[in-house]
C-alpha cells in the first residue's frame, strides 16, 4: 500500500503523541516546543518532498475507495496549515511560558492541525466530517486552556455548544446526502465499484437528479448553517468574536488561520465537486451572503474596542470576500489563461486570499499575543505610542493591517488584486453579469475597512502614549518576523504563490 | 537619439529614478537620532534625483510625429507571468514635464521644510517614499504598478498629514485616506475590466500592460467603453478632484504641514489628471466621445465652484486650497475638448499649477509661522515688514490668476481659445470659464491687499515679524524663476507635449 499521501498527516499526529512524554521527561517548555516543531517541520519537508518529486496525486489507501488524496490542492493547504501551526508553536513557547501542561498544549496544536490535513486531503464527506471533529476537539480544549481564565472558560463554553450544534448540522445534511447518492448508487450497475459519500459519487448523483430536490435543499441549508459556523459567515457568526477575545491570543491566531481555512476547503470541495450540478439555486445565494459577511464584518469592526475583537470582526469580513470565489468558481466557461477555466481562474483567486490571510491576520494575531507578554493590555487605545514602545512590533503591526486593507505592496494587495478580478471576469460571460457586484462589494468594502485599520496605524504612529520601552520574548519575534517576512515576500513577487494556487484549483476543479 | 538619451537608457535611468529616493528613504530612516543627518541624506537624494530627472529630460526626443503610446527610455521585465503582469516603464511628452516637476517640487519640499523639529528623519523619509509613488505612477506602463504606484502613495501623505498637520490633522488625514482609496478601487475594477476585454484579442494571452490593452481598443464594445470610461473618470476624478468630490480636498490641504500640502497640490492632484489623458482617454476613446458632455460639465463646475468657493474663504490656505480646484478643472476643460492644442494646454496647466500653487502654499505656510495666523482679516501691511516675502506673494497670485507673461497665462488662454473654438465654432459656454477669470482675480488681488498693503495690522503682534529665512526664500526663488522663464518661454514644456497630444486628439477625431 502507498502511504505517501498520508504519511505526512501520520508523522504529525504520531509527535503529537509523542510530545506530552517529552514533556513528562524533560519537563521543559523549550525541548517540548523543539519536538513539536521537528514534527511540524518533518510534516512539512514530507510535503515539500512530494512536490518535488514530480507532484503526482497520491491516493490511499487506493484511488477506486476515494477516501484520500495528496495533491497540489491539498498539498498547499497542508502547506499553510503546517506553517501556521509552526509560529504558533514558535510564539507559544513566549506565550505559554508559565503555563502547566506544555506537552498537552503543543500536543492539541498538533493534533488540531493533522485534522486540517485530513479536511485538505478529504475525497469523501465523512473523512472530511472526522478532520474537521479532530480540529474542532482539539481546538475546543486549548481554547479552554487557561481554566482558571473567566473569559477563557466562557469562550471554550460558547464555542463547544455552538460548534456542536454546527456539527450536528452539518452531519444531518450528510446523512441526507447519503441518501441521495446511495439511491443513485444502488441503481447503479456494480454499486460496489462506489464510495457513496465521496465527492465525485455525489456529484453524479446530484447531476443525475438533474433538478433541486426537497430534500437535497434541506441537505444543502443544513451544510451551509454547518460549515458557515466554522467560517464564522453571517448569520453563523456570532460565536467568533467572544472565542477569539477569550482564548488564549497564540490559539485565536491559529483559529483565524487554520481551522477557519479547513472551513472553506470544505465549502470549496463539497460545492464545487458535489453539488456543482445544482449551482443555480446556490450561486447566489452564496453571492448574497459573501456580500453581507464582508459588509456586516467591516462595519461592526469600526465600532470596536478591543483589538481582538475588532480583529475578529475584520476576519468575518475576509471570510465574506473569500467566499466571493465559489461563485465564481461554477462557471466552467474556457478562460484566457493557460489550462484554466474562468471557475479554476476565480478559485485560485480564493486560495490566494486564504495564504495570504494565514499570515496577515494570523500574524496580527501573534502580535498581540506578543505585546500582551510585555503586558500591554488588548484595547485598541492601549497601543497609543506604540511605535516609541516597541518599534519592530509598531512596525509589523503596520504591515500586517496595511496588508489586510490591501495596500500594495503587500500580500493582502496581491491576494486581493486576484480575487476581486475574478468575478469582474466571470461579468463577461453569459448568465453571470450579476457577479460584478461581487467585486464593487469587495472593493468598496476593503476601502470600508480601511477606516478602522488606519485608526490602529495612528494610534501606534500619531498618539503619545507612555515612552516605557516594552521587552517581548524573542521567539515570539522570530514568529512575528516570519510573517512580516511572508508578508512582504509574496506582495513583492507573488508570481510562484499565484502558480501554486492556480495548480491547486486546477487540481479541485477538473476542467 | 542623442549620445545621451543612449547613455541613459544604458544605466535604466528611470529605473533609477525611482531607485535613488527608495535608496534615500531607507537611509534617512536609518539615520536614528543624527537629525543633521537625516535632512543631508533626505535632501542629497531628492537633489541627485532631481538632477538626473533634468538630464532625463535634456535627452528626451521630441522632434518628429509620433504615434499614440510611444515611449523612450521603455525598460521591461516580466514579473508575474501566469497573470500577465510586468514591470514596464517609459515616458513620453506627456509624462517627462511631470516626472521633472515631481522631482522639482520633491526636493523644494524637502528644502523648504528644513526647521521641521518634530520626528525629522521620518518627515524626510517620508518625503522620499511619496517621490517614489509620484515618479512610479508617472512612469509606470502596467496597470499593475501604476495601481501600486499609485496606492504607495497614500501612506505617506496619510502620516504626513496625521503627524505634522494643523489641529484638525486626524479627521483630515483619514478621510483624505479613504476618500481617496474608495476612488481608487472603482479605478481598480475598471481596470479588471479593461485587462479581460482585451485578454482574448492579445496573441500573447492576458496582459495588464497599458500599450497591449490599448493596442487592442478597438474590439471594446461602444457600451462597455461608456461604463468603464465612466469608473475611471470617477476614480481619476476624486484625486483631481473634481466637484461635486472635492470635499476631502479642502480638509487635507489645510490640515497638512506647508511641504505635504505643497507635495499634495502640485503632485498629488495631477495624478489624477494624469490618469485621464494616459489611460482613460487613449483606451477608451468612444467612451470619452460619449461623456465629453460630461466632462465639459464637470469642468466648468469645478471651475466655477472653485472660484466662487475662494470668494467666499476667511483663511488663506483654505482660498488657495478651493483655488486649486478651479484650476484643476480647467486642466480637463482642455482634455474635453479633445484638441491637440487644448490637451497640450491642460497637460501644460498641470505643470504651471504644480509650480505655482508650491509658491502659494509656501507663502501660506511662512505667514502661518511668522504671523502665527492666516485669516486675512487678521492681516494687514505684511509688505512693511516683510518686503520679499510680499513680492512671493505677489508673484505667486498674479501667475496663478492668469497674468500675461508668467506661466499661468500660457497655460491658460489655449485652453480658453481651444474651448471657444471647439470644433471649429464659437463656442458661447466659453463665457462662464471667462467669468471665472474675473473671480479669480478678484479674489487674489483682494486678499492680496488686505493682507499686504495698507496700515500694518493692529490684531496680532507685529513685533517679532520677520522676513523669510534662507531655507524658504531659496525654493521660492527657483520657483519664481521658473514661473517667469516658462510664462515667457512656454515653447520650452511645450514642444515635449504637442507632438504627444496630437495623436490622442487624433484617436479622438479632432484635429
Amino acid at each position: 500500500m502507498d502511504y505517501t499521501a498520508i504519511l505526512p498527516i501520520i508523522v504529525l499526529a504520531g509527535l503529537a503523541v509523542l510530545v506530552p512524554a517529552v514533556a513528562a521527561i524533560t519537563k521543559s517548555n523549550k525541548a517540548t516546543a523543539a519536538v513539536a516543531l521537528i514534527g511540524i517541520f518533518t510534516s512539512i519537508a514530507l510535503v515539500l518532498l512530494w512536490f518535488m518529486d514530480g507532484a503526482n496525486p497520491a491516493y490511499f489507501p487506493d484511488q477506486a475507495s476515494q477516501v484520500v488524496r495528496l495533491d497540489a490542492f491539498s498539498g498547499l493547504f497542508m502547506l499553510v496549515f503546517l506553517s501556521v501551526a509552526a509560529y504558533v508553536v514558535l510564539a507559544s513557547v513566549g506565550f505559554a511560558s508559565k503555563d502547566k501542561h506544555a506537552g498537552e498544549y503543543y500536543a492539541l496544536i498538533m493534533l488540531a492541525t493533522s485534522g486540517m490535513m485530513v479536511v485538505a486531503s478529504s475525497l469523501d464527506l465523512i473523512t472530511l466530517f472526522v478532520g474537521i471533529e479532530l480540529t474542532s476537539l482539539s481546538s475546543y480544549a486549548l481554547v479552554a486552556f487557561r481554566k482558571t481564565d473567566r473569559r477563557g472558560a466562557e469562550a471554550a463554553t460558547k464555542y463547544f455548544i455552538y460548534g456542536g450544534l454546527s456539527s450536528a448540522l452539518a452531519l444531518f445534511g450528510i446523512s441526507l446526502i447519503y441518501g441521495v447518492s446511495s439511491a443513485w448508487v444502488q441503481a447503479q450497475p456494480d454499486p460496489t465499484l462506489y464510495n457513496p459519500l465521496a465527492f465525485q459519487t455525489i456529484g453524479s448523483a446530484v447531476a443525475a437528479m438533474g433538478s433541486m430536490d426537497p430534500i437535497l435543499f434541506l441537505a444543502t441549508v443544513m451544510l451551509i448553517a454547518g460549515f458557515g459556523f466554522k467560517v464564522a459567515i453571517v448569520p453563523f457568526h456570532m460565536w467568533a468574536p467572544d472565542v477569539y477575545e477569550g482564548a488564549p491570543t497564540t490559539i485565536t491566531a491559529m483559529l483565524a488561520s487554520g481551522s477557519k481555512k479547513m472551513g472553506f476547503v470544505a465549502f470549496f470541495k463539497l460545492f464545487l465537486i458535489g453539488l456543482v450540478a445544482i449551482k443555480a439555486d446556490w450561486a447566489l445565494l452564496i453571492g448574497i451572503i459573501a456580500i453581507v459577511t464582508m459588509t456586516y464584518g467591516n462595519l461592526v469592526a469600526i465600532s470596536q474596542t478591543n483589538i481582538k475583537r475588532m480583529l475578529a470582526y475584520s476576519s468575518i469580513a475576509q471570510a465574506g470576500y473569500i467566499l466571493i470565489a465559489l461563485p465564481v468558481a461554477t462557471i466552467s466557461d474556457p478562460s484566457q489563461f493557460a489550462n484554466l477555466t474562468v471557475g479554476q481562474y476565480g478559485l485560485a483567486g480564493g486560495i490566494f486570499q486564504i495564504v495570504t490571510h494565514a499570515f496577515m491576520k494570523g500574524g496580527a494575531f501573534i502580535i498581540v499575543a506578543t505585546l500582551s507578554t510585555a503586558a500591554l493590555g488588548e484595547n485598541i487605545t492601549d497601543y497609543k505610542g506604540l511605535s516609541k514602545r516597541a518599534p519592530l512590533m509598531a512596525f509589523a503591526m503596520a504591515i500586517m493591517l496595511f496588508s489586510l486593507a490591501g495596500i500594495p505592496p503587500l500580500a493582502g494587495f496581491a491576494s486581493k488584486f486576484y480575487l476581486f478580478s475574478g468575478p469582474v471576469y466571470a461579468w463577461g460571460t453569459p448568465g453571470n453579469e450579476w457577479m460584478i457586484w461581487l467585486a464593487i462589494a469587495g472593493v468598496l468594502n476593503s476601502a470600508l475597512s480601511l477606516y478602522y485599520y488606519a485608526r490602529v496605524v495612528k494610534y501606534m504612529y500619531v498618539e503619545k502614549g507612555p515612552t516605557e520601552k516594552l521587552r517581548v520574548p524573542l521567539s515570539m519575534a522570530v514568529a512575528v518576523a516570519i510573517c512580516v517576512v511572508a508578508v512582504i515576500a509574496i506582495g513583492l513577487y507573488s508570481g510562484p504563490v499565484i502558480d501554486a494556487c492556480q495548480q491547486a484549483a486546477r487540481a479541485l476543479l477538473p476542467a | 537619439m542623442s549620445e545621451l538619451y543612449d547613455l541613459l537608457d544604458g544605466i535604466h535611468i528611470l529605473t533609477l529614478l525611482i531607485l535613488l529616493p527608495l535608496i534615500g528613504a531607507v537611509l534617512t530612516f536609518l539615520a536614528g537620532k543624527r537629525v543633521k543627518l537625516a535632512k543631508g541624506l533626505a535632501l542629497g537624494f531628492s537633489a541627485i534625483t532631481l538632477i538626473m530627472a533634468t538630464l532625463m529630460m535634456l535627452g528626451f526626443d521630441f522632434s518628429g510625429n509620433f504615434g499614440i503610446y510611444q515611449f523612450q527610455y521603455e525598460e521591461s521585465f516580466s514579473w508575474i507571468p501566469s497573470l500577465g503582469i510586468s514591470y514596464v516603464v517609459g515616458v513620453d511628452g506627456i509624462s517627462v514635464p511631470m516626472v521633472w516637476l515631481t522631482a522639482l517640487l520633491c526636493f523644494l519640499a524637502i528644502l523648504f521644510s528644513w526647521d521641521v523639529g518634530h520626528r525629522t528623519k521620518e518627515y524626510m523619509g517620508l518625503m522620499l517614499v511619496l517621490e517614489v509613488g509620484v515618479i512610479g505612477v508617472f512612469m509606470a506602463l502596467d496597470y499593475f504598478m501604476f495601481y501600486i504606484f499609485w496606492e504607495v502613495v497614500l501612506i505617506p501623505m496619510f502620516f504626513l498629514i496625521a503627524i505634522w498637520g494643523g489641529p484638525r490633522r486626524e479627521y483630515a488625514a483619514i478621510k483624505f485616506f479613504i476618500y481617496t482609496h474608495v476612488a481608487s478601487v472603482v479605478m481598480l475594477v475598471a481596470i479588471f475590466a479593461m485587462y479581460f476585454e482585451a485578454a482574448p484579442h492579445l496573441i500573447g494571452g492576458p496582459s495588464f500592460s497599458m500599450i497591449q490593452i490599448q493596442s487592442v481598443n478597438g474590439f471594446f464594445p461602444a457600451g462597455f467603453q461608456a461604463i468603464v470610461f465612466l469608473a475611471l473618470f470617477f476614480g481619476f476624478g476624486v484625486k483631481m478632484p473634481i466637484v461635486p468630490f472635492h470635499t476631502w480636498l479642502p480638509d487635507a490641504h489645510v490640515e497638512a504641514p506647508t511641504a505635504g500640502s505643497v507635495l499634495l497640490a502640485g503632485l498629488l492632484l495631477k495624478m489624477g489628471s494624469y490618469g485621464i489623458i494616459r489611460v482613460a482617454i487613449p483606451t477608451l476613446p468612444e467612451g470619452a466621445l460619449e461623456w465629453q458632455w460630461l466632462l465639459i460639465a464637470v469642468a466648468i463646475l469645478s471651475i466655477m465652484y472653485g472660484a466662487f468657493a475662494s470668494l467666499a474663504q476667511k483663511d488663506l490656505k483654505k482660498m488657495v486650497a478651493f483655488s486649486s480646484i478651479g484650476h484643476m478643472g480647467m486642466v480637463l476643460l482642455g482634455f474635453a475638448t479633445f484638441s491637440t492644442l487644448g490637451i497640450a494646454a491642460g497637460v501644460f496647466q498641470m505643470f504651471a499649477h504644480g509650480l505655482i500653487t508650491a509658491v502659494l502654499f509656501m507663502v501660506c505656510g511662512i505667514v502661518q509661522h511668522i504671523a502665527g495666523t492666516r485669516e486675512i482679516s487678521k492681516l494687514g501691511g505684511l509688505s512693511e515688514k516683510m518686503p520679499y516675502y510680499a513680492t512671493f506673494v505677489m508673484i505667486g497670485f498674479m501667475a496663478s490668476l492668469g497674468l500675461p507673461g508668467l506661466i499661468g497665462f500660457a497655460a491658460e488662454f489655449p485652453i480658453f481659445f481651444s474651448f471657444a473654438f471647439m470644433n471649429g465654432v464659437w463656442n458661447w459656454w466659453i463665457l462662464l470659464p471667462i467669468i471665472s477669470v474675473a473671480i479669480t482675480a478678484a479674489y487674489y488681488i483682494w486678499s492680496m491687499q488686505r493682507t499686504l498693503f495698507g496700515p500694518l495690522t493692529t490684531k496680532i503682534d507685529t513685533s517679532h515679524l520677520h522676513d523669510v529665512s534662507w531655507y524658504e526664500a531659496a525654493p521660492l526663488i527657483a520657483l519664481c524663476v521658473l514661473i517667469v522663464l516658462f510664462g515667457l518661454f512656454p515653447s520650452l514644456i511645450y514642444d515635449f507635449i504637442r507632438p504627444f497630444a496630437a495623436p490622442i486628439a487624433g484617436l479622438l477625431g479632432v484635429v
